[in-house]
């Protein structure tokens, strides 16, 4: 969606707070909140990509002004109510009015460690060879979609080069339940001059990893 | 997602605004109780987690993978040909490590990670972002000044030095070699890896030479 997560090259959000406290969580119920969305048992399939697009609905103003974790905490109630898991009163008095059935017991401490190391991967079998190759000139789509998409506004309809192909990967457009179809997936280089005016004259790049429908040849 | 699913989620944002509690604090307390009567979450295991990415999981493995690889060629090679395969050697395989890329900073080139769309951070070698990665200052800033954004942190990228910015559009993760700094010739591994910041990881910081006098 054409939403305000889409920040890239926006301009007057100010400097960066470049001496903040190397400390991870700044406050107890930021580690709290990062603890729990660790920890809690997904009522149902919460893809990465359903997530980030819940993320995405976020009021602008709200988008911009709240702490980062309250964002969580705020897509996870938003997922878990979708879900009919809980509801809105249950959330806001933390007190459950309704058991939920039949399910397993909750992650516990000794699980941690081993889950710690878990790592998924998002890249498919597939007999689909790409269509692109390394070198090759290519043009960004020039429209978004109106739901998940992951082709940043600043990067639609601007010619680039196929750096590389990165594998067969799951595409976010079609993953809210999770095993969306997968399309090949590049990394594309793109020259800055040719994204940004006040880069002319410059030799730097912005690289991006983009599917397939992405793209066209240029 | 079908255009009524998207209308049922931003009616679900518009109630939980009016409804939760007004402080993050009591909104997160209320969050931890109602799991907790549902069965759907142990708070010892909350603190478990929370321990593991304070005091295990963070920059620090970022920074023994550079040492490794400054020291070790055929690591280094192995590296950059596949990142996750390289984290696994040093058993820090984890979360966002998957499909991990390792980009080399050289005299003529320098890296620069960001993720413009939400957050994504390999947080299997570098642990919990700092904020200002996932501020719309930074997001906003890193594709479009990502001179201007180092130059804020303290260096100055030369005029005739490239730089790459690497924007995590999708399951990709990005790690920044930094270039061993000179006068670090005899330094062994663990002191190598004493130089290594979390912003050099992140590509925020080029020059890592400022502490070879003191380190």
């Amino acid at each position: 969606m054409d939403g305000i997560h889409d920040l890239g090259g926006r301009q007057g959000y100010g400097p960066i707070d470049v001496n903040e406290p190397p400390e991870p969580f700044h406050a107890p119920w930021e580690a709290r909140l990062f603890g729990i969305t660790r920890a809690f048992t997904r009522p149902a399939i919460f893809s990465i990509d359903l997530f980030r697009y819940v993320r995405e609905c976020i009021d602008p103003a709200e988008y911009l002004s709240r702490d980062y974790y309250d964002q969580w905490l705020l897509a996870y109630a938003v997922l878990m109510v979708d879900a009919e898991a809980v509801t809105v009163e249950e959330l806001a008095t933390g007190k459950a009015a309704k058991a939920i059935q039949n399910i397993s017991p909750p992650m516990t401490p000794a699980n941690v460690a081993t889950l710690t190391k878990a790592m998924s991967r998002f890249d498919r079998d597939s007999d689909t060879g790409p269509a692109f190759a390394p070198g090759d000139q290519v043009k960004t789509i020039s429209f978004g979609s109106c739901g998940h998409t992951r082709l940043p506004q600043y990067a639609r309809g601007r010619e680039g080069q196929i750096e590389s192909f990165r594998g067969v990967h799951i595409l976010p457009d079609t993953n809210m339940a999770g095993d969306g179809p997968a399309q090949p997936l590049y990394t594309v280089s793109f020259l800055a001059a040719d994204l940004w005016p006040e880069a002319a004259g410059r030799k730097d790049h912005v690289y991006l990893d983009l599917w397939e429908s992405y793209l066209e040849h240029a | 997602m079908s255009e009524d699913h998207s209308a049922r989620i931003g009616a679900i944002h518009r109630e939980l605004h009016s409804h939760l509690p007004s402080a993050p604090e009591l909104r997160v307390k209320a969050l931890e109780s109602l799991l907790v009567e549902k069965g759907l979450l142990d708070p010892n295991t909350v603190d478990a987690w929370i321990a593991v990415y304070t005091e295990q999981i963070g920059p620090k493995r970022g920074a023994d993978v550079v040492a490794r690889a400054w020291t070790d060629p055929a690591f280094r090679n192995r590296l950059l040909a596949d990142g996750t395969a390289g984290i696994i050697e040093l058993g820090f395989e984890g979360w966002a490590g998957g499909h991990l890329r390792v980009v080399p900073n050289t005299p003529a080139v320098h890296n620069l990670v960001v993720c413009t769309l939400c957050s994504c951070y390999p947080h299997a070698v570098l642990g919990i972002p700092p904020n200002w990665y996932k501020t719309a200052a930074y997001r906003s800033r890193a594709v479009r000044d990502p001179r201007g954004v180092i130059a804020e942190f303290g260096d100055a990228i030369p005029d005739n030095v490239e730089v790459r910015v690497w924007d995590s559009t999708a399951e990709v993760r990005y790690l920044v070699l930094p270039e061993r700094p000179s006068g670090t010739e005899d330094w062994d591994v663990a002191r190598l890896a004493g130089l290594v910041t979390r912003n050099s990881l992140i590509g925020t910081e080029r020059d890592l030479g400022r502490l070879v006098g003191t380190g």
